[in-house]
């Protein structure tokens, strides 16, 4: 079933990697998201990790993921015939959203203002790695471009190496959600005056956006964060946020005050239960406790730092990762396994919650594959993913000749010619 | 129409810390009008932490809870206080949406829950984000982005090893959910334009995080393969990674470069005004496979340029490349303030201070952040003498009573 909550609205996806989450969105909410991809598919599915690493456009787990629920048709965007079918499309879709090199569609024909000419109504956002205006508008790009540009990866990595990504690119994705929400803010007033609009994401503004406000404490504090492995906050003031344990590595919040008093006494009774706690812990006023996060720490908040941080890593040395996150539920403590994706997929939360779907994929890989499902439970209209990702062009004759009144002849003529 | 295109949207927003008011931020900033339950009694945690004004702690000169909290109305009432959640239902009608983001059993135990404010407001839209969701054994999971983004994930495929996991800066997932929850509430309110019908909302943030993990998730379901911390390699791109550069000021420089096939191999070395004769990175395949190798030689390259130089020079060649910024290097980003992203707004009690921008530009209804964030109770009076018409004496008691507060 799709879901009803953007029933009867379509969008046009003419993006790749740096925004295919958010057509992917747009599905999940029950749009109608008809992907446009050259002839010999999209770059997307050529992107590894491959199904068993056996390379194929229906075996990319990235575009199994991002283009779930979407259609596919083909469209090379060379060709003038097939130009003329995109604009015939965008003549009856509500959203464009486009990832192309900053001009490249408006030299075809098919930019905003091409497009806005036959539907006034429509909302057409491009998604851009540094903006329209600046010197970088053309530069080339990859997701650890913006994941450098944005400030993150200044920050993520131990001192003495070099600043590091994520193993799963995620610039892209963020500018991709992001083209979501801009699109759907669009969406409002257009309802109401029937009048659409032109938007441009800026990916490098999306990354900074996820840094925390760390922007703020160079200009506030006269300083800025450096990256420092398992440890957060400035070399005055650090606190290690990564613990081993038997089996792998925890998470903790060590914090007194409103945000982590209740919880730091808590994990030290439990430490004192096993003889890891020492006097002056049963003894703290935790409700009270907060030495200088991010700032200069004294002494004493020094030494108490240090000498909680080791026996906290001496106690969890003792226990495995779902040993120490079992305890810390029932004891309301603010710490986290660092998960990895298998124990993700057993995680008893979500499976009580039935995140995780089943889709079918019979007859692209003869088998089903297991899912994240919706992104929020909705009491009326609950979302996707409902479908698995499409075929190169599997919706040609359905969108071409449905949509478009296009006869199989003549879309078997626009075949031949390489059009689609 | 007006100038703002959320303009005429209304919200409640009893949400606190990161996510739900990231979320609301994004109707504020674009002409709805958002009015957030604080109170003092029971603080928002952000409004506790640096970056603070002059570096000096105070709950009103918090650039941190400032941030995400532009462009929105505050007042403060102790919901713990029948009379404050009586207040409270006077104003549930007036809005279109409620937020909030307590553990799950906070808006049950004050009958301030969807179910309750339904019969007030029947199109109601509410959105309830937490942690782990409102349902299943860990909904009351207490945590703050930084634990969510290891539960969910992220710092595991964050570093160079296995025993070396390295986190994201900050609380990342909180970066992540607030553009899936932006999203649903601004579809749910085009359905209840076309319905007639509003709904509850509950998100975990947890599940929208998860969807900036699917690949790996799909992978391991699929195949058992767990996928781990590699550094900067890549299967696609080689070079790929940071790159040494000449340090300046007596702080360390890198660049990222990303090299995707053998022309811009060539255009790289050109760019350089290097030869490489080893024949391991004579083509793509030999370069991933000698990955290691390649960054040494790389960085030996690199070492004594400058960053910003290097990157002009390689990216006129075709070649991706940008300087790895700091948080100062990004106040001085060119195409950052190109798009127009840095702001400097006027703050009640911290004055002149700098805001992120929106990462969005519309070209008909622009947002804008419309004002800074409000200090604690800013709009008492306008709210509870303008809105649900309190005589000024009634004020003056209700503060008495801590009921305002």
């Amino acid at each position: 079933m799709t879901s009803e909550l953007l029933k009867g609205f379509r969008m046009l996806d003419l993006t790749d990697e740096k925004g295919a989450l958010c057509g992917k969105m747009f599905a999940d909410m029950g749009a109608e998201v008809i992907k446009i991809e050259p002839p010999g598919g999209c770059a997307t599915r050529t992107i590894p990790p491959f199904l068993e690493d056996v390379p194929g456009p229906d075996r990319s787990f990235y575009a199994i993921a991002y283009h779930a629920g979407k259609k596919s048709v083909t469209a090379n965007l060379d060709n003038a015939e097939a130009r003329a079918l995109v604009t015939e499309l965008a003549a009856k879709s509500d959203f464009v959203v486009e990832s192309f090199p900053l001009g490249y569609l408006d030299s075809i024909g098919l930019g905003y203002d091409d497009l806005s000419r036959r539907n006034s109504r429509l909302i057409y956002t491009s998604i851009t790695p540094f903006g329209d205006k600046g010197p970088g508008r053309n530069y080339q790009w990859a997701d650890i471009i913006s994941w450098a540009a944005g400030g993150m990866m200044y920050m993520m990595g131990e001192e003495g190496k070099p600043p590091i990504q994520m193993s799963l690119p995620q610039a892209g994705l963020h500018a991709g959600a992001e083209a979501a929400v801009a699109s759907l803010i669009a969406h409002y007033p257009r309802q109401t005056d029937g009048m659409g609009q032109k938007i441009v994401v800026d990916m490098q503004a999306c990354v900074v956006w996820t840094l925390m406000n760390e922007q703020a404490m160079p200009i506030l504090h006269g300083d800025h964060i450096r990256r420092t492995g398992v440890f957060t906050g400035s070399a005055d003031a650090r606190r290690k946020m990564v613990y081993k344990c038997k089996d792998g590595h925890i998470s903790a919040l060590i914090a007194g005050g409103a945000v982590g008093g209740a919880s730091t006494k808590a994990l030290v009774a439990w430490m004192n239960e096993k003889g890891f706690a020492a006097d002056w812990m049963l003894a703290k006023d935790w409700a009270t406790w907060v030495p200088g996060m991010f700032m200069k720490m004294t002494e004493r908040d020094r030494f108490e730092i240090d000498d909680l941080e080791d026996r906290i890593q001496r106690f969890f040395l003792t226990m495995t990762k779902r040993e120490i996150y079992e305890g810390t539920l029932k004891r309301r403590i603010l710490l986290a396994p660092v998960a990895d994706v298998s124990d993700i997929a057993h995680d008893v939360q979500l499976e009580a919650r039935q995140y995780f779907v089943e889709i079918d994929h019979d007859d692209t890989l003869g088998r089903k594959l297991t899912m994240p499902g919706a992104f929020a439970k909705l009491s009326v209209t609950p979302l996707g993913p409902q479908s698995r990702a499409p075929k190169i062009g599997e919706h040609n004759r359905e969108v071409y000749g449905g949509l478009l009144g296009i006869g199989d002849d003549r879309i078997a003529n626009l075949k031949a010619n390489g059009a689609i | 129409m007006g100038r703002f295109a959320l303009e005429g949207v209304k919200i409640l927003d009893f949400s606190w810390v990161g996510v739900a008011p990231i979320t609301t931020k994004y109707f504020a900033d674009n002409g709805a009008e958002v009015i957030r339950v604080e109170s003092a009694s029971r603080l928002d945690v952000l409004r506790l932490a640096p970056p603070w004004k002059d570096a000096r702690p105070d709950p009103n000169g918090s650039q941190f809870f400032a941030s995400y909290n532009t462009s929105k109305k505050g007042i403060t009432l102790d919901l713990s206080k029948p009379r404050a959640r009586e207040l409270v239902r006077k104003l549930v009608p007036w809005a279109d949406i409620v937020a909030e983001s307590f553990t799950p059993k906070a808006m049950r135990n004050w009958e301030l829950d969807y179910e309750h404010l339904r019969q007030i407001n029947p199109q109601l839209i509410m959105l309830s984000t937490c942690m782990q969701g409102q349902t299943g054994p860990n909904a009351l999971y207490p945590g703050f982005g930084q634990l969510m983004a290891a539960l969910s994930g992220f710092y595991y495929i964050s570093g160079y090893d296995k025993d070396s996991p390295c986190p994201p800066y900050g609380a990342y997932s909180d970066f992540i959910a607030p553009r899936f929850s932006a999203s649903v509430l601004l579809a749910a309110l085009d359905y209840r334009r076309r319905t007639g019908k509003g709904q509850y909302i509950d998100m975990s943030q947890y599940e929208a995080s998860l969807h900036n993990l699917a690949p790996g998730l799909i992978d391991y379901f699929a195949t058992g393969r767990v996928i781990g911390p590699r550094g900067n390699a890549s299967e696609r791109y080689a070079p790929h990674g940071a790159y040494r550069c000449a340090d300046e000021d007596g702080n360390e420089r890198w660049i990222a470069i990303a090299v995707a096939d053998d022309a811009q191999w060539k255009s790289m070395l050109g760019a350089l005004g290097a030869r490489c004769d080893d024949a391991r990175f004579a083509t793509r395949a030999g370069r991933i496979a000698n990955a290691a190798a390649l960054d040494d030689f790389v960085n030996g390259l690199t070492r004594p340029l400058d960053a910003r130089e290097l990157t002009r020079k390689l990216q006129e060649a075709g070649v991706a490349a940008y300087p790895v910024q700091n948080c100062m290097d990004l106040h001085q980003d060119e195409n950052l303030e190109a798009f127009d992203f840095w702001h400097w707004l006027e703050h009640k009690v911290m004055g002149p201070s700098p805001y992120e921008g929106l990462q969005h530009r519309m070209s008909r209804t622009p947002g804008d952040l419309r004002s800074a964030a409000p200090v604690l109770g800013q709009h008492n009076d306008e709210v509870f003498s303008g809105m649900l018409g309190l005589s000024a004496a009634e004020i003056e008691q209700l503060k008495k009573e801590n009921v305002i507060v």
